[in-house]
């Protein structure tokens, strides 16, 4: 309860100037980032890292949450209006949204899309608010042995959810982890995979490796991509949305159900809390959930506003969701949640069980400006600068590359002053380029980096608490609770094949 | 087809697994009176990956002629982006922001378009340089390097 009215108290930092503006100017971009098919709110929130350093940690964090919510939804403005999802997480929406374009009703597809995302994400941070101090305090109860199997948990799952590419996923996250592993040793002091380079001994930082991964490496993938947009930008030209027709009636709402919204929300943000899981998988889930239990399952797909709304409600809850287990465990659910934990270890804030107890007041504005961004943001910047949103997909490609990887390399020097972090940055986007060309999903590579630390200290913290004895993994309650779940996980994802379903698109 | 892009990086991360394993043997022994030495995790991490790429690059040698076929034109544009990030990167301190920020946003418009309309590129590439440079200087306070220290 005392969380619950710390969030409700910071909604008074939005009320202070630089704040709103952080968070709207967040939003913007994100937005911006999110229709541009090809670029992602992850890109957007990666290039904006290095600004993080100067800002407080709050400020910094409300900036990630509105980045956040509206990646989730800015995808749906070319996915309902030329047929081209700008987030993965919008694929589902573009099936209905674009019929209803094509038959003259494109505003009120987004308006319905705006309407779900709004829902969706209000749902999902007001159960983010309510369940997580819980899970924080429930996570007090795991110790050393439960910590080093939750954290396998995590990274088996995000292995096994890449569902057609377990050995691919298996290779990049055995990258992270070795990534992770370059430096000194956090138990004893001995300098491992550093090779004479004095700047290696402190490991290598998180700053070029996010830069890297996700803005360098997006700049090499467009440069090598033979894609041209110039037909979608030709068709964005000749839509024209009014502001007026973005409203939708309330006869559709009702059709199309209060249990529909509510159902793909829940879907969405328990989706978020799996490791990896994103929003193009719970949009995928509640989607085809809404047209199981339809009536007229044949109008999906041919422009029925139920599946906007299932689709939106769900990949906007993942965001909530996907928080959860990262303030109370450390583990990123996805790529940006990963890079907002960036955001707080660059500040020297711990993520884990602690967190929502001992740093809460860092924590409850970020959740503030995730439910106003849903709440209030959406539906203001649809109204506000809705019609003239299409006209993204027509901005200059080659300036705006120029532009990434300026901001991209520059700001990979902004946390030493060093140019060795910039040739770092520059290495990671290669290896992160020819990662994602060859069909490897680079969200695994970066959970092996960011867990590797921590999953090898827990482990030989276990094994030296045991005196050796592996069965302690078997033997202790909390561990054996995550070795069980993942028994499970592993037999509900691979064992028993389930029908085909999409792997979880990259974010990046 | 023993070598194609798609094998040759696998190539590549075996032997670079291979390496990484190699090194971590020569850490140590992996366990010491009962308990787990520095070397043990990299040894287990280097040992995964190189099953992983074992496995990819037998799945993809039995892929065989199917995957020749689908490989599609070779653009080499990433080779030059790739190539100005790394001059600009070299060229940062010695030439100070501004020289080598310009040239590189220039550079990056003409790979990203084409060699015509200079003019209005470097325009273009000024007023962007300049505009980052108020971003990082002025409104965060980073301090970038200049020919005028």
């Amino acid at each position: 309860m005392d969380f619950i009215l710390l969030v409700i108290n910071s909604f008074s930092l939005l009320l202070d100037p630089f704040n709103l503006t952080y968070v709207i100017l967040g939003f913007v971009i994100g937005t911006i980032f999110a229709a541009i098919p090809g670029l992602t709110a992850t890109l957007a929130m990666a290039l904006l890292l290095p600004l993080t350093y100067t800002l407080n940690v709050e400020t910094a964090l409300m900036a990630c949450a509105s980045i956040y919510m509206a990646g989730m939804c800015g995808g749906s403005i070319t996915a309902t209006t030329i047929n081209i999802p700008g987030a993965p997480s919008s694929m589902m929406t573009a099936l209905d949204g674009y019929p209803m374009q094509q038959q003259g009703k494109g505003a009120l597809a987004l308006g319905h899309a705006a309407l779900g995302s709004m829902f969706g994400g209000a749902v999902g941070a007001l159960l983010l608010i309510a369940v997580a101090p819980f899970v924080a305090e429930l996570s007090l109860l795991v110790k050393t042995t439960g910590k080093f199997s939750l954290l396998a948990f995590a990274l088996i799952v995000v292995v096994i959810a890449q569902r057609g590419r377990i050995p691919q996923a298996g290779l990049a996250a055995c990258i992270g982890l070795m990534l992770a592993t370059v430096g000194l040793d956090a138990m004893e002091p001995i300098t491992r995979f550093t090779y004479g380079y004095s700047n290696l001994t402190a490991g290598i930082d998180l700053m070029p490796v996010i830069i890297g991964t996700f803005a360098i490496a997006e700049v090499l993938m467009q440069a090598a991509s033979s894609r041209d947009i110039s037909a979608a930008a030709a068709a964005a030209e000749k839509v024209r949305i009014r502001r007026r027709d973005f409203l939708p009636p309330l006869s559709d709402i009702r059709k199309i159900g209060f249990g529909c919204y509510f159902k793909s929300c829940l879907i969405g943000y328990f989706v978020g809390t799996l490791p990896g899981a994103g929003g193009s998988m719970g949009s995928f889930l509640a989607y085809t959930e809404a047209v199981r239990t339809s009536d007229a399952p044949e109008t999906f797909g041919k422009g029925n506003p139920k599946g906007i709304a299932a689709s939106e409600s769900a990949n906007n809850a993942v965001c909530g969701g996907a928080m959860v287990p990262m303030l109370t465990f450390g583990i990123p659910g996805d790529p940006i949640t990963a890079i907002m934990l960036g955001v707080l270890v660059i500040n020297g804030i711990q993520p884990g069980p602690q967190l929502m107890s001992d740093q809460a007041g860092l924590i409850a504005p970020m959740l503030a400006a995730l439910l106003f961004s849903a709440v209030v943001l959406i539906p203001l910047t649809l109204y506000l600068i809705g019609p003239y949103f299409i006209r993204i997909v027509s901005v200059r490609k080659d300036v705006l590359y120029a532009v990434i990887a300026l901001l991209a390399v520059v700001g990979s020097y902004v946390a030493t002053y060093s140019t060795f972090q910039m040739f770092m940055a520059l290495g990671m986007g290669v290896l992160a380029f020819y990662l994602r060309r060859n069909g490897f999903p680079v969200i695994t590579m970066l959970l092996g980096y960011i867990l590797g630390p921590n999953l090898e200290e827990f482990l030989r913290r276990s094994l030296a608490l045991s005196n050796g004895d592996p069965t302690t993994f078997f033997t202790n309650p909390d561990s054996l609770f995550f070795v069980v779940l993942t028994l499970v996980f592993v037999y509900f994802l691979v064992i028993r094949k389930p029908a085909d379903k999409p792997a979880p698109a990259e974010a990046g | 087809m023993l070598f194609n892009r798609h094998l040759v990086f696998l190539y590549v991360t075996l032997a670079v697994s291979v390496g990484y394993f190699i090194s971590a043997l020569s850490l140590g022994a992996p366990t010491s009176d009962g308990g787990l030495t520095p070397s043990f995790f990299p040894i287990l991490v280097g040992g995964a990956a190189i099953v992983f790429a074992g496995i990819l690059i037998v799945q993809k040698l039995r892929e065989g002629a199917d995957a020749a076929a689908t490989e599609g034109p070779r653009s080499y544009t990433h080779l030059w982006v790739g190539a100005a990030i790394f001059a600009y990167i070299v060229a940062f301190k010695p030439l100070g922001y501004f020289l080598s920020s310009g040239l590189f946003v220039f550079a990056l418009i003409v790979i990203f378009s084409s060699f015509e309309k200079l003019v209005i590129k470097a325009a273009i590439s000024a007023v962007i340089t300049g505009v980052a440079y108020v971003m990082f200087q002025q409104l965060f306070g980073v301090r970038l390097p200049t020919l005028w220290g």
